[in-house]
């Protein structure tokens, strides 16, 4: 067997291989989330909780307690950035964090 | 090649054949959703595609662990900020894994552009000489890449990616000679050495 065929052949059979180590890990996950809603947040307001509970979306029940204020600015801004569930879900793999419809909660599940 | 094309994610393997031709309306609800500014849709949007760039990139980078994550996270922001031109002609993970193929082959550039003197072949670790491998031995697909990665972690960086480039990422030595500023006659030299190495700790492993 060439080096050629032997690389390409090698190559081939490794990429068909799955294992555990293809799921990223949530605290990646967590990281990314963060990543994007805070760069979308920097270039203006996000939808708004009032909206984003509109198109199906439950909330937290921290997004929960802000999307009743009649604030717009309020409503629109990003308390995942002050939340502890971000930080914890951002460092640890499997954080102390519980709550119903949290993003950093669900991408522990998923 | 421009980063969309369904070649890019044909070289990213298995993953990409996790992708429909096109996105999906479901994904293209997604999509639309995230332009939005929808947090909820941009979380919706990792939860669903994090796993196959992830795969993608840390099997590129093997045995740089340390890069996968910062790439990944480099893949994703650049996918936002061109997720309004995205038209929708692959699927959504061949697109991603198109944009974290050249983040990969950026990381391969710099590892070829690093002054970083190779080793001789007589500081290698030491093996028997090199010798036409078994095929048997790439029966076991799973063994095959475990063995794989052993190896390239203990060959010089610029060997690693060499191959890596070569022969997972399929480019032509043409090309990477041209992207990294070396001549043809150079890559292939490099290549050389880095097979070398590699089938000596192959067959001694």
């Amino acid at each position: 067997m060439t080096d050629e065929r032997f690389f390409t052949r090698l190559a081939e059979k490794t990429d068909a291989v799955s294992g555990a180590a293809d799921r990223a890990p949530a605290r990646l996950k967590s990281r990314l989330y963060s990543a994007l809603v805070a760069e979308q947040a920097a270039a203006g307001p996000l939808r708004s909780l009032p909206a984003t509970k509109a198109a199906g979306h439950p909330l937290c029940v921290f997004e929960h307690v802000l999307h009743v204020v009649p604030n717009e600015r309020i409503v629109s801004m990003n308390p995942c950035r002050v939340c502890h569930a971000r930080v914890l879900a951002e460092h640890f793999e499997s954080p102390p964090i519980y709550w119903p419809h949290c993003p950093y909660v669900d991408f522990q599940r998923r | 090649m421009p980063p969309e094309t369904s070649s890019a994610a044909d070289s990213a393997g298995r993953t990409a054949r996790l992708g429909a031709p096109e996105p999906s309306s479901e994904d293209q609800a997604l999509l639309a959703a995230v332009l939005a500014k929808d947090r909820k849709a941009a979380a919706e949007f990792v939860a669903r595609y994090a796993d196959a760039v992830y795969a993608y990139v840390s099997r590129r980078l093997a045995p740089r662990a340390d890069l996968v994550e910062d790439v990944v996270q480099d893949v994703f922001l650049v996918a936002l900020q061109k997720l309004a031109t995205f038209a929708g002609q692959s699927s959504v993970v061949g697109w991603l894994l198109g944009i974290a193929r050249h983040k990969v082959e950026d990381v391969y550039r710099a590892r070829l552009r690093e002054p970083d003197p190779l080793p001789d072949e007589d500081d290698m670790p030491s093996a028997r000489p090199a010798v036409t491998p078994n095929l048997d031995d790439l029966i076991d697909a799973a063994r095959a890449e475990e063995k794989t990665r052993q190896i390239l972690e203990r060959l010089p960086v610029a060997y690693s990616a060499a191959l890596q480039w070569r022969y997972w990422e399929k480019q032509s030595v043409r090309e990477m000679a041209a992207q990294t500023g070396k001549t043809e006659k150079a890559i292939e030299r490099l290549l050389a050495r880095a097979r070398t190495s590699f089938r000596r700790l192959w067959e001694a492993s």
